[in-house]
């Protein structure tokens, strides 16, 4: 996330500066708070895939932030094949659902793949080898993403703009939210993280692979004791996992702030590792309170530079990562974590 | 212990050092040869031969306390940053305390203890923690100080650029006497001509290469000296077993602090001279995560684990960045100056082969490396140098010699 793409995302604050009061202060409040629930909406659905994958097989997923982005891209790549100049809002929202659930559909597959062919070889050894095996694949993820982006004649680097072209009007404005001027996008951001929230929780409470996902969050050896196939419960959440890392990159395509480009890649993997450490690594709840918490951050401290009371341009970077650090510093298994989890 | 004994115990040490020292001259030979062509192509020109040297010493002092203890310090960028900035700023006069005119010797020792004092501030959180939670807090301090960097309008009037170096070139060598140093710098070091009246010219390029290589052969000797002390056996142990190590009755958790700061003393040493060689330094190509990944892939496939064994990963990666680089005559641009034209033009599945030379292999380095990078992992985990070790059941210094022996007589 850029220091010049973070301009982009937040009202001008120069009216609510001028005015002052009680009433505009708790507008003002109000605003940020919508704000901070739309980035949470964000930085929730980034996260939630490699919380779930931590929580049942213990493996910190480097290639997270890499399917993300290619995520963005095949989103992307659906709405400007299918959204012309004369589709409809309704027609265009459906058609992003539509991207949705095709893209995690074939990263889920995907996913599930990389996990047999390649992860699972390697389970016998220490967790760093797992480590390092997905972040090489995140690497060769990054070249081949590069490579046909080239080949198609897309600059990788800076955002894809076409697919951005393609969010309905209606999102782009601002919408009167009892008196205050709220972004539309923030309130789409709030309802598809929402979506998903629910649909995760449903997968988790009443399936039986969540089943395992929680058993196995509390105590991987016992799972194994109950004699179940932990091989295939692996396989399914690592694909599964991938497949909502994607789906956050779908949901990241309209977003100004981030938009499709190879370098989300890096920065959802960053921004991921801070929300799931914050809520507790393999913990669903925690990653749904440690994402509120860290878009709020964000968002308050990105109002606080547009204010101009603080003037210094890195702060809601410096105020993320410096959560991370106060966090395990005072707590390091995280808001609902298990102790044991992750001291390898 | 006899002096043939020691020889014959640094009888490869001092045959890799030969190589490095005789490939600038045997690689200038080649280029004058009919094999010009070639040399261009498929050996690592001069810079890259010099990235070899500072990402080296970075990645082995990323070993240093990664492979020996077993602590992932993700964080390690933060310290070559530290590194080369504080060589940048001092260079500038920026350093309050620093006049401008100091020796770089003199600075790039006082950024690498600033480096140590980080690392044992970062520590002394950090190594209350294990596994994960070790390399992500290490990972949050050095993104925590980056972001800062970014944004400091102190360091120059565009911080995310980072900043350069005004003036002179930095010497290395003996501080205040001329005589017993080399500038360096692709365009302000000292260059020789005529050396020794042989009639041999030496490129700043070239001075610069010798004078890095000589404080990355200090470096690496003293942190081979570390490791062969009782220190360093503690460090191993930490990683093998670290309850009985502290069981037996070793501070674990200050051995720990101590290896962690003298491993961000020599990675800052690393960015010192990378600094004082590239004369500028940005945020990103310091102290971003993507730095310590650097680091970290050379070190798995060099072999973790073993000090010498990065510095050859990260041979292999500069050797693969320079064969398929753009500027400097790639195999890119052998394939386009060598293969016929018709061929060049020839279309597989829609794509001629020229736009596929162009677009997978020209500058496509990291994805070869990544693939390299996954084949290592998946089945040489011990890496180059780790392997060889396993295959001749002890360190090459002590082995090798042994073997030859045997086939002697």
């Amino acid at each position: 996330m850029s220091a010049t793409a973070l301009s982009l995302g937040v009202a001008d604050p120069a009216p609510l500066l001028a005015t002052g009061g009680a009433a505009d202060g708790l507008r003002t409040a109000v605003r940020v708070l919508v704000e901070g629930l739309g980035k949470a909406a964000v930085y929730f659905t980034i996260a939630v895939g490699l919380t779930l994958v931590f929580g049942l097989m213990g493996v910190l997923n480097f290639a997270h932030g890499a399917v993300t982005m290619v995520g963005a891209y095949l989103g992307g790549l659906v709405l400007v094949l299918v959204v012309g100049s004369g589709t409809g809002t309704l027609a265009t929202i459906g058609v992003f659902f539509a991207a949705m659930a095709i893209v995690f559909a074939v990263t889920t597959a995907a996913g599930s793949l990389i996990e047999l062919k390649l992860i699972r070889p390697i389970y016998d050894r220490t967790p760093t080898y797992q480590i390092l095996l997905t972040f090489g694949v995140s690497l060769i993820i990054e070249e081949v993403a590069r490579i046909v982006l080239t080949l198609r004649g897309i600059q990788p680097d800076p955002q894809w703009q076409a697919p951005m072209g393609t969010a309905p009007d209606v999102l782009l404005g601002r919408t009167d939210f009892l008196g205050i001027a709220v972004r539309r996008l923030y309130l789409f951001e709030v309802l598809i993280g929402g979506v998903v929230l629910v649909a995760v929780w449903l997968f988790l409470t009443r399936t039986l692979y969540g089943l395992y996902i929680r058993a196995g969050s509390e105590d991987t050896e016992m799972v194994q004791a109950l004699g179940i196939d932990v091989r295939r419960a692996f396989t399914v959440v690592f694909g599964v996992g991938t497949g909502l890392a994607a789906v956050g990159g779908v949901l990241l395509m309209w977003d100004p702030i981030w938009g499709p480009s190879v370098l989300l890649s890096i920065d959802v993997l960053l921004y991921a590792f801070v929300v799931v450490i914050i809520g507790g690594l393999g913990s669903f709840r925690g990653t749904v309170v440690a994402a509120g918490i860290v878009g709020i951050a964000d968002s308050v401290t990105t109002w606080l530079f547009t204010t101009g009371v603080v003037t210094f341009s890195g702060l809601s970077e410096v105020t993320i990562f410096l959560l991370l650090v106060g966090m395990l510093i005072v707590r390091p298994q995280g808001l609902y974590g298990v102790e044991e989890v992750g001291g390898h | 212990m006899t002096l043939a004994d020691y020889a014959r115990d640094h009888a490869v040490h001092a045959a890799v050092v030969l190589v490095f020292f005789l490939y600038p001259p045997v690689n200038g030979a080649l280029e004058s040869s009919p094999l010009a062509a070639e040399t261009a192509a498929f050996l690592p020109g001069i810079t890259f031969m010099i990235a070899v040297l500072y990402m080296g010493l970075f990645a082995m002092s990323f070993d240093f306390v990664s492979g020996y203890t077993g602590y992932l310090s993700f964080g390690h960028a933060a310290f070559y940053g530290t590194g080369a900035y504080f060589v940048v700023l001092a260079a500038n006069g920026q350093i309050p305390g620093i006049p401008g005119g100091t020796p770089f010797m003199i600075t790039l020792l006082l950024g690498a203890l600033l480096a140590a004092l980080l690392a044992l501030v970062i520590g002394s959180v950090s190594f209350r923690l294990t596994g994960v939670y070790f390399a992500m807090i290490t990972l949050g301090f050095a993104q925590v100080i980056y972001e800062l960097i970014r944004s400091w309008g102190y360091v120059s009037t565009n911080p995310q650029e980072g900043a350069t170096i005004g003036g002179d070139g930095l010497a290395i060598g003996v501080p205040y006497v001329d005589a017993l140093s080399l500038r360096v710098g692709r365009l302000t070091g000292t260059s020789v001509e005529n050396l020794l009246g042989l009639g041999i010219d030496v490129s700043a390029t070239v001075v610069s290469y010798y004078a890095l290589g000589a404080v990355v052969l200090a470096s690496y000797f003293a942190m081979q000296r570390i490791l062969h002390s009782p220190f360093g056996r503690v460090m191993v142990a930490i990683r093998e077993n670290e309850e009985r190590a502290r069981a037996v009755g070793y501070p674990t958790y200050r051995f720990k602090l101590a290896a962690f700061a003298i491993s961000g003393f020599f990675g800052a040493v690393a960015g010192g001279i990378f600094a004082a060689y590239a004369r500028s330094v940005s945020p990103d190509n310091s102290y971003f995560f993507l730095v310590t990944a650097d680091a970290l892939i050379t070190t798995i496939i060099g072999g973790f684990g073993t000090l010498a064994g990065p510095l050859f990963g990260t041979a292999f990666h500069q050797w693969l960045e320079d064969v398929l680089s753009t500027e400097s005559g790639g195999l890119a641009t052998y394939i386009r100056e060598g293969v016929p034209a018709t061929v060049l033009e020839t279309d597989v599945f829609g794509l001629s082969v020229e736009l596929f030379v162009n677009t997978a292999l020209a500058g496509r380095a990291p994805l070869y490396l990544g693939i390299v990078f996954v084949l290592f992992v998946l089945f040489v985990p011990n890496g180059i140098l780790g392997t060889v070790r396993d295959r001749l059941g002890g360190t090459v210094g002590k082995r090798l010699p042994e073997r030859l022996r045997r086939y002697r007589r």
